[in-house]
């Protein structure tokens, strides 16, 4: 087995999930309704979780502690793709998001409960559990505000013509695409892109919103490299700071 | 104007109004609410939890998963439109609430399926009793009379037309897969006393030894 092509792509899942785990954690205590709180603050958690399960993966092959991957690398170590990072800033850009993202997450994990490498095929299992409250949470408020009201319907179109080229990157190529489609460790980026364009186009569809023209759209990509937004560092400074009050503390 | 906090994510929150204007208060608005029902284990019957506030009831069952069954064990949940639960008087002590349900002769129209709950203790959670196939709600009652009477004491009735409740579907039912691995969602997975009694300890034996 490939063991470099392996980590990447377990770096990168790992590194999205706990970005945006975080991100939707800030949410908590200051969500629209308290239903929606509890929600979406559920949602971070169990993101977080995926991500401590595939850092797991991770040190079982050799690499650091899962704390230790966590919260003392740098931002350019960091292997998220950029739409994770950026700042929440309203709900509606927050949801949009959540939409965009989860839509190509539970295709992922679909995907990686056929990989040859079985402890990942084991966790998709799981994880794709998960996912599908996330999205089934994700659609039915698209659904709902998409179709609301004049305001709901413009804010939401405003994020998502935001957020798609943001979204695209996350599709940004593997070095090793080749090598792990033909291990039959994971059916590569392109494949999911593919499916996921089907699924976005299935749910904006029974909405108000107007999908932009794919070609129209100049994907951003970087983050898969290390190159991340001015946004990622101070999350990081953030998410890190109790932990690096006393590194060797047992919580 | 923006709030300075020690909370970071406080001062990213987005300003509210504009500075120097004033402007009357937006209206109150509320979304309705659901009755929220729980299956703890397979072969359970379906218990009441709580409500949720919802604009339907679709958002309603995505709403209700988290507020109810973020921590306890649960295997299915389903909601229902609040207007849509008919209910009998409440009784106390030992009367039951059968005493105030009158036989009701039969009605004309289509008889169709009503979920029954009852209340067997005071303070604690409507249960399913089961299914009767009537007409009206009230037939519904008189229904549950007949099926569910025995000596035990029941102090109150809710009838739910089954037609009217968003069931949690079969591909649904993984939701709750990894619901019993996630003991950081318990408490009492951190062993805070536990913890608290170890530190305590040193304290002491720090203390006698006169460190």
């Amino acid at each position: 087995m490939n063991e470099l092509a392996l980590k990447e792509l377990l770096y990168k899942m790992a590194d999205d999930q706990l970005i945006l785990g975080h991100r939707n954690s800030e949410w908590t205590g200051f969500g629209p309704l308290l239903e929606e709180d509890i929600a979406f603050s559920s949602m971070a958690q169990d993101k977080i979780g995926q991500s401590y399960a595939l850092y797991s993966i991770l040190h079982a092959l050799g690499e650091q502690e899962p704390d230790t991957i966590a919260f003392t690398r740098h931002a350019d170590q960091f292997h998220n793709c950029i739409l994770t990072e950026l700042p929440n800033g309203e709900y509606d850009f927050s949801l949009i998001r959540h939409f965009l993202y989860d839509t190509a997450e539970i295709i992922r994990f679909e995907m990686l409960t056929q990989s040859s490498y079985k402890p990942l095929a084991e966790l998709a299992v799981k994880v794709r559990a998960e996912l599908r409250y996330h999205t089934l949470h994700a659609n039915t408020w698209v659904k709902q505000l998409g179709s609301a009201t004049e305001e709901s319907i413009s804010r939401l179109q405003h994020s998502l013509e935001y957020a798609l080229p943001y979204a695209l990157g996350i599709f940004e190529e593997s070095p090793y695409e080749k090598e792990l489609v033909a291990e039959g460790i994971f059916g590569g980026e392109q494949a999911l892109k593919e499916k996921w364009k089907t699924k976005v186009e299935e749910v904006i569809s029974q909405t108000q919103l107007q999908l932009p023209d794919w070609k129209t759209m100049q994907p951003i990509f970087g983050g898969r490299k290390g190159k991340h937004s001015e946004h990622l560092q101070p999350l990081l400074d953030e998410m890190s700071e109790v932990f690096n009050i006393d590194p060797t503390a047992e919580w | 104007m923006n709030m300075n906090s020690l909370d970071p994510r406080v001062n990213r929150l987005p300003v509210i109004g504009k500075p120097g204007q004033i402007e009357p208060k937006a209206t109150l608005d509320q979304f309705g609410t659901f009755e929220v029902f729980v299956q703890p284990k397979e072969g359970k019957p379906f218990q009441h939890e709580g409500i949720v506030h919802a604009p339907n009831l679709e958002m309603a069952f995505v709403l209700a998963k988290e507020a109810f069954t973020r921590r306890f064990m649960c295997v299915s949940i389903y909601v229902v439109d609040t207007r849509h639960v008919y209910t009998s008087p409440m009784t106390e002590g030992n009367t039951s609430v059968f005493e105030f349900i009158h036989e009701t002769p039969a009605q004309p129209g289509e008889k169709i399926s009503y979920e029954i709950y009852q209340l067997v203790k005071r303070g604690k959670q409507h249960v399913h009793a089961g299914t009767v196939q009537a007409v009206t709600p009230q037939e519904a009652m008189s229904e549950a009379k007949k099926v569910f009477n025995t000596d035990k004491v029941i102090y109150n009735l809710w009838a739910i037309r089954t037609r009217d409740i968003r069931f949690t579907k079969p591909e649904e039912q993984e939701l709750w897969l990894t619901l019993p691995e996630k003991k950081f969602r318990d408490a009492s997975a951190y062993k805070a006393g536990d913890k608290l009694t170890e530190f305590l300890d040193k304290q002491k034996n720090q203390k006698f030894y006169g460190n």
